[in-house]
């Protein structure tokens, strides 16, 4: 690391994950830092330019909601990617597969099986039969091989060690994984060659991965090769472009609701040559929206009788129908207690220090350091509804005082994590920014992590928000293989393991 | 009591429907004072329908038709055997209601719900039923809906909130038992609706039958979870404890979670509906009329049946 792009960069304080504290490139960074650190100016805003052309002409964009005029924006890719090395890689990687399993188990076990495990008081009954994602319709509701988090996005940080902690659970409809793809198709066009000999592993795959996930969950009646589909509420939705984009990918029909029609409990859609039955539905529509029979009657996105053909045995829907129950926030600090419980195995991966405010003396303790703490609803997803301690006014914060006094079940309350961060560009130059990651972990004949994941960046100077619908963007995630070519600055301290 | 029920719902519509989704919920239950001897559900256009008992325990029948109608006629009849109310319990403390393993099996029963969502009006006509002991409050809050409200047959107010509900002082059996369950819970006492029928010749005063067939309504009362007891059940459209007239379909936190009958018909035609339930007083030694084909054993003899139901308890 020379003079170049990197000159002046500042770790702040924080983990860094490329430059170590004494300044040099971490192990498996080095190639990656001396490249960037040897572009000038006019380089990176060259490179800049050619990856906006690339991502304008591939049409990767994305939707912000709330915004009356041109919703859709061009998706924000930092060019300086993020890289995890094989070791640190395959540690995540068995603690996800580890959490999914546990997830999938405690879903069967509450909707299919014995409810054990609030038989046996390790998850209190009473908080799972309080959360908004227990779906009372989808009991008693059987999914094959017990796959009911198919797709599953995990949000993981690194913290001021360096250590991975997962800070929720994305088990309904998690989406971005098509821009994991697209990142990276993206990063080949822009940077050609240049890392060729890193040994970097795949992503490409992920449609049919995907896909033989999807044919796995099957009914067992569809056969040897099952007809699958993809379900979208349309093109309003923020993601319409991921559903087109998986679609695609794996070579199958993109349906609205109304292409589909269930008869005598079998679902087919409508093409141009008839009615062709459907085995397997992976729904980008949210539970409620599913079946105006059952659910929301005014629902115009669902297919009426779905829920009745998906009891019925005719016609599987990934993800399974009621999954929230298992990402409610309250019920999140159990995970862990979930993992003993169904796998006997400690977790690899721990939560975020978390506070369950239901409980008196927690709730008591919590709010003492309101402002010190980040304050999460239960039910949400993508960043709505938080509120960051350390920088809300005293209005924000004694409405969030009030909020949670009126509804403890409906909040929890965790500290705050200095995120890791990762060089980012910056006017011409390097500047750490922090980031999470979003793995996307599949289950099908056995639970498959995608190498990587979406990670996200939040490109404000000392923002924690790293959501796209909130001035985030994202990077290249790359594992590492351990196969690439010798890396010089493997030489450095090996305190950059942090494991 | 063994009692027939027909029930007969006949949607006209005023155009060509080509599709409708529906479940249907009109099964009598099993349970400790009732018992169900027979059951059948028949739709024209005639359709497969998939049984099924859902979370609360209600039997759900679930069929599509796919053909155009006109109109779209479902009948369920059933046959049943019930004995008379459970005995009201003595006075018990509140302090059960906080106790874990009861909070664990009741707190969903303690929320607000589209039907049951009350504000202060609700809460304070609640506190002023509120006693010593539980079995007071729960009879408390039955004999101050009683007081409160004047039943009026004709338009439901399903979809109202409970404190419009109250304000206007009217209503039917649906929201006389929403407006108890709110109360209930409002006072922190677990309540659950009940969807059922009724013998009687009046939903109003629920009074005796003197023939043996009557012409009725669904009906509706409520259920409040008392710690050692069980669930108590009281109606208090007409004043009375669920008793031997009483026949149960199933409960939920409210009418959402046991509706006779939702679905989802394509198109923009509109239905007149016409429900009409019969319900016939049989001889114990009679074979159920109402359903077809015959059955070929004999209806229990009520002890049978009573110890039939204790074995279920």
């Amino acid at each position: 690391m020379a003079g170049g792009l990197f000159s002046g960069y500042d770790l702040g304080g924080f983990y860094d994950e490329a430059i170590g504290p004494d300044g040099t490139p971490r192990p498996g960074q080095g190639p990656v830092v001396d490249w960037f650190d040897a572009l000038s100016p006019d380089d990176l805003r060259h490179h800049g330019a050619l990856r906006d052309d690339v991502l304008r002409s591939r049409g990767i964009t994305f939707t912000v909601y709330g915004e009356a005029q041109g919703i859709e924006r061009t998706w924000p890719m930092d060019l300086f990617p993020r890289i995890i090395r094989a070791d640190e890689w395959s540690h995540l990687e068995r603690g996800l597969a580890q959490r999914v399993d546990a997830c999938n188990r405690f879903l069967e076990d509450l909707y299919v099986g014995d409810q054990a495990i609030l038989e046996d008081g390790v998850v209190p009954r009473w908080l799972v039969m309080t959360s908004s994602g227990f779906e009372r319709e989808a009991f008693h509701v059987s999914v094959p091989h017990g796959a009911r988090c198919l797709v599953s996005g995990v949000d993981v940080v690194r913290g001021a060690d360096g250590r991975f902690l997962v800070l929720e659970d994305n088990l309904r409809n998690p989406s971005g994984v098509s821009y994991v793809l697209e990142n990276r198709a993206t990063m080949a066009r822009v940077l050609t060659g240049a890392f060729d000999r890193m040994g970097i592993r795949s992503v490409d795959h992920y449609g049919r991965s995907l896909l033989a996930a999807l044919k796995h969950a099957a009914p067992p009646a569809a056969g040897d090769d099952p007809v699958v589909c993809v379900l979208t509420p349309g093109v309003f939705n923020s993601a319409y472009f991921e559903h087109a984009f998986l679609a695609r990918q794996m070579g199958v029909e993109l349906v609205e609701g109304r292409d589909l029609v269930v008869d005598d409990h079998v679902v087919a859609m409508r093409t141009t040559g008839g009615l062709r039955k459907v085995d397997v539905i992976y729904r980008r529509i949210d539970d409620h929206f599913l079946d105006p029979v059952v659910f929301n009657p005014g629902s115009t996105l669902g297919v009426p009788g779905l829920m009745a053909a998906v009891r019925a045995g005719t016609v599987t829907v990934a993800n399974a129908v009621g999954n929230g129950v298992a990402d409610d926030k309250a019920v999140y600090p159990y995970v862990p207690a979930m993992i003993r419980y169904y796998l006997g195995e400690e977790p690899l991966i721990d939560n975020a220090t978390t506070y369950v405010l239901w409980d008196d003396d927690e709730r008591a303790a919590a709010l003492d350091r309101i402002d010190e703490l980040v304050w999460k609803p239960v039910a949400e997803s993508g960043g709505y509804g938080i509120l960051i301690g350390p920088q809300a006014t005293d209005a924000e914060l004694a409405a969030m005082r009030d909020t949670v006094e009126a509804d403890p079940r409906g909040w929890i309350a965790q500290e705050v994590v200095a995120l890791s961060r990762v060089p980012s560009c910056v006017d011409g130059r390097l500047e750490g920014r922090h980031v999470d990651l979003r793995p996307f972990v599949l289950t099908g004949e056995s639970i498959e992590v995608i190498p990587g994941g979406l990670t996200r960046v939040a490109m404000r100077e000392g923002s924690l928000i790293v959501n796209s619908s909130q001035g985030g963007g994202s990077k290249d995630t790359w594992v590492l293989d351990g196969t690439g070519a010798a890396d010089p600055s493997d030489r450095s301290p090996s305190e950059g393991s942090a494991a | 009591m063994r009692l027939d029920i027909r029930n007969r719902t006949l949607y006209a519509y005023d155009d060509w429907v080509a599709e409708s989704q529906n479940e249907v919920r009109l099964a009598p239950l099993t349970d400790g004072r009732q018992h169900l001897v027979a059951y059948r559900l028949s739709v024209a256009p005639s359709s497969r329908s998939l049984a099924f008992t859902d979370y609360w325990g209600t039997r759900v029948d679930a069929f599509g038709v796919r053909e155009p109608h006109l109109s779209l006629e479902i009948v369920a009849e059933a046959a049943v055997e019930t004995a008379g109310a459970r005995p009201r319990p003595e006075a018990i403390g509140w302090d059960g209601l906080s106790e874990q393993e009861f909070r664990d099996r009741h707190d969903e029963y303690l929320a607000r719900t589209p039907h049951a969502d009350w504000g202060p009006a609700v809460a304070d006509a609640a506190a002023d039923a509120r006693a010593d002991d539980l079995v007071s409050t729960v009879v408390g809050v039955h004999d101050l809906v009683r007081e409160r409200m004047a039943y009026e047959t004709g338009s439901t107010h399903i979809g109202i909130d409970v404190d419009r509900v109250l304000a206007e002082g009217h209503g039917v059996c649906q929201d006389f038992a929403h407006l108890a369950v709110a109360m209930c819970r409002s006072l922190g006492v677990p309540a659950r609706y009940v969807s059922g029928y009724l013998f009687t010749s009046s939903d109003r005063t629920g009074e005796n039958v003197d023939g043996d067939l009557v012409n009725v309504q669904t009906h509706a009362w409520f259920e409040a979870a008392v710690p050692g007891h069980g669930w108590m059940a009281l109606d208090p459209t007409n004043g009375r404890e669920v008793g031997v007239r009483h026949v149960k379909i199933g409960h939920g936190r409210d009418y959402d979670d046991v509706p006779p009958i939702r679905g989802a018909v394509s198109g923009s035609s509109t239905a007149e509906v016409e429900t009409d339930v019969e319900i016939r007083r049989m001889d114990p030694s009679q074979q159920a009329t109402v359903l077809a084909p015959p059955r070929t054993h004999p209806a229990p003899e009520p002890s049978t049946a009573q110890a039939q139901q204790q074995q279920q308890q």
